[in-house]
């Protein structure tokens, strides 16, 4: 905030002939936004033609030069992807696995990066790094020992196996370590010396402070688990329990793919995700900072 | 004080257990299995030969290649314009801001099947990308069938899918920087383009190591691109080692191999990232 | 203290309870003695709903589960569950023509060899060329279903307007022939290929000349005369200016429905792709037989197709087969394929009238007749379990040949890298 009040003056000094500078200014300003306009067409022009499909029948989507106007098909569009997939089952499964993952993960990272954080222990460095190593190695090398292990368990097909795996995520981790340690000792130490537990602690004096840290880790986690893909495919193995990335690779035949119901799906898929960014994204902003500034 | 010893421990428990079960074991056994090989459906153990094979694939020497060249031009492009976006969102007097975020964002959220088919539609010979050059009177590009054009197709899509992404990181670290070092260039009459330069750059270091870090992971993994728009070709010209540990392993039934690459490649980001991080460190 | 432990209980018990809610492992295998799990894609699906309704009429209590995914997503779940020793597989997996060699090889032991089962009696109810591809050391282990007789689609209304007759084309240089007066008369392309990512084109030359990428004895023969010509017709159709560039299925497809190209040569399959895909092109289409390389040679072969293969970890090994004979073997059934523009390999139902009609798309044309009378005409050839090296590495050669390489140089280099890859 203290930035926007430095600005007035800041344009006051250079000033010298004031309209020549307030036409440079003008100049600059459509320079700028139109650099941020050309930008912002580029970012989102896929999410309008991803509109544009789930509009249309299949084969506009092929169609030179491009279809670039919505059609009217997108009810018929949505029906045949309810038949097909049944939308509200994977609304469902999708809401529930990419929700209670944020929630859980939530709490079992930011009870580690807390520890590895704020408290000296034999191993703090190790583990730290452990995690740290983890996240260097391609997922595709440990898909089958794992998928074997929920196997063995007789886990597969279950609302677990799509959570468990990455509650421990080592970014997650790392995220809000950095933000711990920018909490300041001494009010831990005087909470102490007050006689409060050290759950009271990190409960009532610790975790308030972190909310944009949580906001931001909390985003990223339910990104990560909503566009889950190549896991929840092999751990599923049957319809009912689908998620919506899985569903909609399941439209995807040798011969035939009606693109109407895939763009419909992508689109529903998408909205979730949007949603949750733009509710979180001030967080998320601070959140981040925290993390990078160390 | 007592508790405060087992405390950490307590904390870090259930983070442990399920790293544990859920991450390491699977990392263990997949480790033991870049030492083994399929013989007749069954696994048997051949020492180093799976590592050993490396030095001599030539499809493996392409994608390590082509993986560290779009490494080397894609990151460092990545995150200038991340950088440069950043910088003009930060402007105070900007409106619209929220409006900006959030579109430059939204590549990073896009659903990967929405994604892959329209560049792959517009990277057609006669796609949209060819209509506007040729509208602007220049020639089509080839641009999924040439060795070169495939991997700036790929740098290109990636850095479209990712900048946004870092910018929101940059963005956050910037608005944390002291105003007084800018007002004080402004007096001295440095432009807003040394002021990015010599201060916003210098200032940001730590941001841009660790978005740099991330970048590298996930450039070295990098799959989604070649796997969806060229399918590693032409010829093994867009082939990177992501691509390459799933085709070994799915396509071609051979894990123990697949787990091979995927362990040179995290001995590989492992001393990228060391080295990325005594480079930022070095200048401080 | 405590609280700390009630959270952390908290976080085990939900995670516990998490475990216990789902679906648990029903679809592993069987849950009851008479419910059946498949997999399959999109068109395949309703083919087997019926299966299961017919088959049920006379095993009351008879429960079929299609789990519909998509093509390659069949392969990464088949490949993760092969991997893992069979577990969390179906009772009923759907693996097209060009993978299945590939499993059947590197999994042995791990498909229900149906020749145990008595399968052989079916054998003259299906084209050789299918029981040859899904024959391993003598046994047979998939059931044949839908196959991939080729032929060329084109425009009618392109070749009208060049004045090219389809009928008086005979072989390759006949077709590059017309391409050309094509391309003239009416500006399109003859013909959409992605000569750099796909080698479909490659591959029906070579399987109507009656080789492959190996030889029948399973030795690489990349460097074979078959091969050299086959990619001579690339080149040249490369080098006359007749190919726009597709890369990727859709821009292929696309190239077809939105009137880019003359020609497509594919399998009977690609009916489904034209009709759904580009309706307004209706009543502009044909099909003629592939040419020959010479005068009066063979005009038919195969590209895709897809069978059905029981995994032996199935619970269910009696019913499983049992439903899939009646499945592979029923009139019905397979008639119900075509629905889906699926062109079925059971060479009984071949009479009836759903093959000698005529189809309005196609001008009129009795398409499915042609196709059938093909199928018994297609040489088998191996493909081999190391049929995707291969092919990875024909298309290099291709690639390089368009880039302006030597043909006898390319496929001698493709033929090294093969060797190189298998023997490691």
């Amino acid at each position: 905030m203290s930035n926007l009040v430095s600005n007035p003056q800041k344009t006051g000094k250079k000033m010298n002939t004031p309209r020549a500078n307030r036409r440079k200014t003008i100049r600059k300003k459509i320079g700028l936004y139109s650099v941020l306009l050309l930008f912002t067409i580029i970012s989102i022009f896929p999410f309008y033609w991803m509109f544009i499909g789930a509009t249309n029948t299949s084969g506009k989507m092929f169609s030179s030069p491009p279809t670039l106007l919505p059609g009217g098909e997108f009810m018929t569009n949505l029906t045949n992807l309810n038949n097909t997939v049944g939308i509200g089952r994977v609304l469902f499964n999708s809401a529930l696995v990419s929700g209670l993952y944020v929630v859980l993960a939530l709490a079992v990272c930011t009870m580690a990066a807390y520890a590895l954080a704020k408290f000296e222990f034999k191993g703090n460095k190790i583990i730290f790094l452990v995690f740290l190593l983890s996240m260097m190695i391609p997922y595709q090398a440990t898909l089958i020992p794992l998928f074997q292990l929920m196997a063995r368990f007789n886990l597969l097909n279950t609302y677990f196996a799509l959570i468990a795996p990455m509650l421990s995520y080592p970014f997650a981790i790392f995220l809000m370590r950095q933000n711990f340690l920018a909490f300041p000792k001494a009010l831990l130490e005087s909470a102490r010396l007050d006689g409060a537990s050290e759950f009271r602690v990190f409960l009532q004096i610790v975790l308030p402070s972190m909310k944009p840290a949580l906001a931001a880790t909390a985003i990223f986690l339910f990104m990560m688990q909503w566009n889950n893909f190549m896991w929840p495919l092999i751990a599923i193995q049957s319809q009912d329990m689908y998620t919506f990335p899985v569903a909609l690779s399941s439209l995807m035949g040798f011969s035939y793919v009606d693109y109407g119901q895939v763009m419909v799906g992508v689109t529903i898929a998408t909205v979730p995700i949007i949603v949750f960014f733009l509710v979180l994204q001030k967080h998320f902003i601070s959140g981040m900072l925290g993390s990078a500034i160390k | 004080m007592n508790k405060q010893k087992y405390f950490p421990y307590l904390f870090l428990a259930p983070a442990l257990i399920l790293f544990a079960l859920f991450t390491v074991y699977p990392i263990i056994a997949s480790l033991i299995l870049s030492f083994q090989r399929m013989e007749q459906g069954e696994y048997v153990f051949v020492g180093l030969a799976n590592y050993a094979r490396l030095f001599n694939d030539s499809i493996f020497t392409s994608a390590l290649t082509n993986t560290f060249i779009i490494f080397i031009f894609q990151v460092p492009i990545m995150i200038f314009l991340a950088l440069i976006l950043a910088t003009a969102l930060n402007n105070q007097l900007l409106k619209l801001k929220g409006f900006f975020r959030v579109s430059f964002f939204l590549p990073a959220v896009t659903s990967l099947v929405a994604y892959s088919i329209l560049f792959s539609i517009m990277l057609q010979d006669e796609g949209l990308f060819n209509n506007i050059l040729n509208m602007v009177g220049l020639s089509s590009i080839p641009w999924l069938s040439d060795p070169f054009w495939a991997k700036f197709s790929i740098i290109m899509a990636m850095t479209w899918r990712w900048t946004g992404y870092n910018m929101v990181i940059f963005l956050a670290a910037l608005q944390n920087l002291s105003t007084d070092v800018y007002e004080a260039a402004d007096i001295d009459g440095a432009g807003k383009i040394r002021q990015f330069f010599y201060i916003t750059i210098p200032q940001l270091k730590p941001v841009i190591l660790f978005v740099a870090i991330l970048s590298t992971i996930g450039t070295l993994q990098l799959f989604d691109e070649p796997f969806n728009l060229t399918g590693g070709g032409p010829g093994n010209s867009t082939m990177t080692l992501g691509l390459y540990i799933y085709e070994s392993g799915f396509e071609y039934f051979d894990f123990g191999y697949a787990s091979a690459i995927a362990y040179t490649v995290v001995v590989l980001v492992a001393i990228l990232a060391f080295v990325q991080f005594k480079l930022t460190e070095e200048k401080k | 203290m405590k609280k700390t432990f009630k959270i952390m209980a908290g976080i085990i018990g939900a995670t516990m309870i998490l475990a216990a809610c789902g679906n648990g492992s029903d679809s592993t295998g069987s849950g009851s003695d008479n419910k059946l799990t498949a997999w399959a894609w999109n068109v395949n699906v309703p083919v087997l709903e019926l299966a299961a309704e017919k088959f049920a009429e006379e095993n009351p209590d008879f429960e079929l589960e299609v789990v519909e995914m998509g093509t390659s997503d069949v392969y990464s779940r088949l490949t993760t569950g092969l991997q893992a020793g069979g577990q969390g597989l179906p009772d009923i997996v759907l693996v097209e023509d060009d993978r299945v060699q590939g499993y059947l090889n590197s999994f042995p032991g791990s498909f229900m060899n149906l020749s145990e089962k008595g399968f052989e009696e079916h054998s003259s109810d299906f084209p050789s060329y299918k029981l040859d591809l899904l024959t391993v050391d003598g046994d047979v282990y998939g059931f044949p279903f839908d196959g991939g007789p080729t032929g060329v689609f084109y425009r009618t209304d392109f070749f009208e307007e060049a004045g090219v007759d389809a009928d008086a084309i005979e072989t390759w240089d006949d077709l590059i022939e017309a391409g050309k007066v094509i391309k003239e008369d009416v500006g399109v392309d003859l013909i959409g290929l992605d000569l750099h990512g796909d080698d479909g084109l490659y591959r029906m030359m070579l399987n109507q000349q009656g080789t492959f990428y190996f030889d029948d004895e399973g030795e690489i023969n990349i460097t074979s005369e078959e091969s050299k010509r086959a990619m001579e017709v690339n080149k040249r159709l490369h080098e006359e200016g007749l190919v726009r560039n597709t890369v990727g299925w859709d821009a292929w497809v696309g190239s077809m429905v939105e009137g880019r190209v003359a020609i497509a040569p594919s399998g009977a399959w690609l009916y489904g792709s034209i009709t759904q895909q580009g309706p307004d092109t209706a009543g502009n289409w044909g099909v003629m037989q592939l040419p020959t390389f010479e005068e009066g040679g063979n005009r038919a072969s195969n590209l895709g197709g897809s069978n059905y293969v029981i995994p032996s970890a199935t619970d269910n090994e009696d019913l499983a087969y049992e439903f899939m004979e009646f499945f592979a073997t029923t009139d019905e059934v397979q008639l119900e394929a075509m629905e889906g523009g699926l062109f079925p390999s059971l060479n009984t139902i071949y009479g009836h009238e759903l093959f000698t009609q005529e189809d309005e798309f196609f001008s009129n044309q009795a398409i499915w007749t042609l196709f059938a009378d093909e199928m018994d005409d297609i040489p088998g050839v191996n493909y081999t379990g190391n049929f995707a090296i291969a092919q990875d590495e024909s298309i290099k050669a291709q690639s390089a040949i368009t880039n302006g390489k030597d043909i006898e140089e390319a496929l001698e280099e493709a033929n090294r890298q093969v060797e190189n890859r298998i023997g490691n």
